[in-house]
């Protein structure tokens, strides 16, 4: 408590709930967290169980420069993340096929030359410094229809790979031999995979920002993987939690004041922290033996 | 303007010196400390470690103490969440890791966006070389001095150990032990780093040096000062161009740096002698009987 | 009373957590014997070595060496690209005297050479480890197991994927190891290689036999050993069974 005034919250203030529905500014971004719950809950599913935890953190953060230069100069914003994310996910398949991968050295290189790069063309070249927290950490009350049918046509996409190349992509995480036997060659799955998280990354980027992109994509999968090892109950559970963990963390953004990104980030870690050490506490897994 | 003043222009204002002196002191360490984090894999965990730490780095900057004692307090905390999540077996590591970085970096974001607070955010994770006070400049001698002589009385373990770990356990080292002392050593790098760097870009000294070297290496020692000339050089570059084209100075000296790693990394491997086995093949394909 | 044996393992059992990879291991071999480890990959050769070089924890038994061990293991994982030279490797064994935290000693430099020399590749000593073929990083790695200067030696498959020159020099070594009166343990898959030795220890997920080669090496104990990937050569009577092994290599 005494940390909370040092920063000077107005605890007065508390919003009502139901002000979150009212408003259209907040409907706007509630919507926008839903649907981006759905996308986020279904592929990061897949995403915590193929290891692209650093790949979904990448994507977003490198897409930096461009958003910069798309907010500074009014091109197109989603177009200019687009290119970025599709760019680098295209690239990073291929560089995996041949052998040489980037690594995780290469990859911390070039998020922080994009960084770097971006935080120069902001602060220095465009001067348009105060977009900075924007890009990075997103915001409630700027989304438009825009925003909202982006992150809806990942939605939908998000929904149909599930369907149709879910098992494919869990094949691939597993045994990449048998997965071309289920119909679908593996490395076409895999770059799909990749693809639809790059356009779901930037979905996202409005409403959490260029650097928590993993709060949607990686922490409620990874909380409900704390529960269970079925893929279908691992899919719907993910999503539920996205859900309420975006719901929840608008109320807390506009509470407190803050951006969305930092809201929803710290409701999920804390979610996860709670199930991880409290209430499932290494239980056994259904379907797991006795030690 | 004149060559000369170009060169003596920054040299002229104090605060500038002193930011120099900087990131020739860190450089050096970081630089040599550069070649074992590579080899030992570990700068996924330096970043993890850097955007982990940024929740000490705001409550001491709001709490005005000095911004080491956050960052140490910080990389602390970071670290020990890192290995308590990924002990647990039921989340896979690297998506266990990315929850505690995920929850850690946005709580030190929603302390520092909190209206009343002061908008330093963007320095806690830019970098700020010139705001380098004495007393940094003290820590980051202190870190250059333990730090080389840790490394010089761990050369050759962390040689065995990065070489043959199972072997060098078999030779009565304690290979754990070893990598113990490199995280420790990693982790003060990154706190006192990252006040020059920033918690977005302090990687950018802890791994580029050994990449811009990588190489031309033809043995630990020279690596690790290759390392160091490489990295103080950029840091040195970094700032005269932030001094000349008035670019943010923490972001020009990681540019910099990721040029040098860029530059090295194009550079052709050393040329290896005739019928000796091409770069590349697996270790795992070789020992086919 | 007999001295204390070299090696020794007592009602050993073995494992990685999912269950033993290897149990019943019962057996001791005096100093300045030879012996050979049979069996089939994956048969618990290796899982054994690592427990005699104390990197496995019993999970039940017990293991006991004479001094710290020399070993020389079977894949390298030992990393291609770390810049460390063929006289640097063979230094490294040297380390096992204790004082890690100062350079190398001029006694230490000139055993690391002439361990070199003994393997054949004083000519390479400043050459990149990374920068040898199969055969000479093998040697080297022997030289680092000299220069440790140890009473127990462990190889664990010396001769795998090393060119003919490099394993007829390694073998000149080991014969004079055991002239030294130093205890070799090696492991192999080549059922005649191991009728050379002293004693004979088979493994498959077991300890199937042990003792002197003349007495062990029966067709029964090889069948139990390798089981469908043993090929009978010749059965004459009172003599030897003469016999080779399929080999699986999995990648």
């Amino acid at each position: 408590m005494i940390l909370v005034y040092s920063v000077g919250m107005d605890l007065a203030a508390i919003p009502s709930p139901v002000e979150l529905i009212e408003l259209p500014a907040t409907q706007i971004a509630l919507a926008e967290l839903v649907l981006l719950a759905v996308a986020g809950g279904l592929l990061g599913a897949f995403v915590v169980l193929r290891r692209l935890a650093f790949f979904s953190h990448a994507v977003g953060t490198a897409t930096f420069p461009g958003l910069v230069v798309a907010d500074a100069t009014g091109f197109s914003a989603t177009v200019a993340g687009l290119c970025v994310a599709v760019g680098y996910a295209g690239g990073v398949e291929r560089a995996s096929h041949t052998g040489r991968a980037p690594g995780d050295t290469a990859t911390g290189l070039l998020l922080v030359a994009a960084l770097a790069g971006g935080i120069i063309l902001a602060s220095d070249v465009f001067e348009s410094g105060a977009a900075v927290d924007r890009l990075l950490f997103g915001t409630a009350i700027g989304l438009d229809g825009g925003d909202l049918a982006l992150s809806g046509v990942a939605a939908l996409l998000a929904v149909a790979g599930t369907v149709l190349l879910g098992r494919a992509w869990t094949a691939g995480g597993f045994d990449s031999v048998s997965a071309p036997l289920l119909g679908v060659p593996a490395r076409r799955a895999d770059l799909l995979l990749l693809l639809l998280v790059a356009l779901s990354a930037v979905a996202a980027l409005p409403a959490v920002g260029a650097l928590l992109v993993t709060s949607i994509f990686v922490v409620p999968a990874a909380v409900a993987r704390l529960f269970t090892r079925d893929m279908r109950g691992l899919l719907l559970w993910s999503m539920a939690v996205a859900a309420a963990q975006g719901t929840l963390g608008l109320y807390l953004s506009i509470w407190l004041d803050v951006p969305p990104g930092p809201a929803v980030a710290v409701l999920g870690a804390g979610v996860y922290a709670l199930c991880a050490t409290g209430i499932g506490a290494r239980s056994r897994l259904p379907g797991e033996e006795a030690a | 303007m004149d060559p000369l003043d170009i060169l003596l222009d920054p040299l002229r204002s104090g605060i500038e010196r002193r930011a120099l002196a900087e990131v020739i002191l860190l450089g050096g360490i970081c630089g040599a400390l550069s070649f074992w984090i590579m080899s030992f894999r570990l700068s996924y965990p330096a970043e993890s470690l850097a955007h982990g730490l940024l929740p000490g780095l705001v409550l001491a900057s709001l709490a005005g103490v000095p911004l080491l004692l956050g960052g140490t307090c910080g990389v602390a905390l970071a670290a020990g969440l890192v290995a308590l999540a990924s002990s647990d077996p039921r989340v896979g590591a690297d998506s266990a890791t990315a929850v505690v970085v995920t929850g850690m970096f946005g709580l030190g974001a929603l302390l520092a966006l909190s209206p009343d607070a002061p908008a330093r955010l963007e320095e806690l994770l830019f970098g700020d070389p010139l705001g380098v006070t004495d007393s940094d400049l003290l820590a980051s001698a202190a870190l250059a001095t333990l730090g080389a002589g840790t490394l010089a009385a761990l050369h050759r373990p962390l040689c065995a150990v990065a070489f043959d770990s199972p072997g060098a356990g078999a030779l009565g080292l304690r290979p754990g032990a070893v990598r113990l002392a490199l995280m420790m050593l990693l982790a003060a790098a990154v706190a006192v780093a990252v006040q020059g760097l920033g918690s977005l870009l302090v990687l950018a000294v802890l791994v580029a040096p050994a990449v811009a070297v990588r190489s031309r290496a033809s043995g630990p020692a020279r690596a690790m000062l290759c390392g160091a000339l490489v990295a103080a050089g950029a840091g040195v570059v970094g700032l005269y161009a932030s001094h000349h084209l008035g670019s943010a100075a923490g972001a020009s000296v990681a540019l910099a740096l990721c040029a040098a790693a860029g530059a090295g990394a194009a550079l052709p491997e050393r040329v290896r002698p005739p019928g000796a086995p091409g770069g590349g093949a697996s270790p795992a394909r070789r020992a086919a009987a | 009373m007999a001295p204390p044996p070299a090696v020794a393992a007592h009602d050993l059992s073995l494992g990685y957590g999912a269950g033993p990879a290897l149990e019943g291991v019962h057996f001791e071999a005096a100093a300045g014997t030879t012996l050979c480890v049979l069996g089939p990959n994956g048969g618990g050769k290796t899982t054994l070595f690592r427990a005699l070089i104390g990197d496995l924890r019993p999970l039940a038994g017990e293991v006991r060496v004479a001094g710290r061990p020399a070993y020389l293991a079977q894949t390298e994982r030992t990393r291609l690209d770390f810049p460390v030279s063929a006289l640097d490797v063979a230094l490294m064994g040297s380390l096992a005297s204790g004082r890690w935290w100062l350079p190398p000693r001029r006694a230490e430099r000139h055993a690391a050479l002439a361990a070199l020399e003994r393997v054949g590749l004083a000519a390479q000593a400043g050459t990149l480890f990374g920068e040898l073929s199969g055969g000479q990083r093998r040697r080297a790695m022997l030289a680092r197991a000299l220069t440790q200067d140890a009473a127990v030696l462990l190889l664990d498959e010396p001769f795998a994927g090393v060119d003919p020159a490099s394993a007829e020099l390694m073998t000149a070594v080991f014969d004079e190891l055991r002239s030294e009166g130093r205890t070799l343990l090696v492991s192999t898959h080549d059922v005649e290689s191991a009728r050379s030795f002293d004693l004979v220890l088979c493994l498959n997920g077991l300890q199937v036999a042990f003792g002197a080669p003349g007495e062990s090496l029966g067709r029964e104990v090889l069948e139990a050993t390798y089981g469908s990937d043993l090929v009978i050569l010749e059965e004459p009577p009172e003599r030897p069974v003469r016999a080779i092994t399929v080999q699986h290599h999995e990648h």
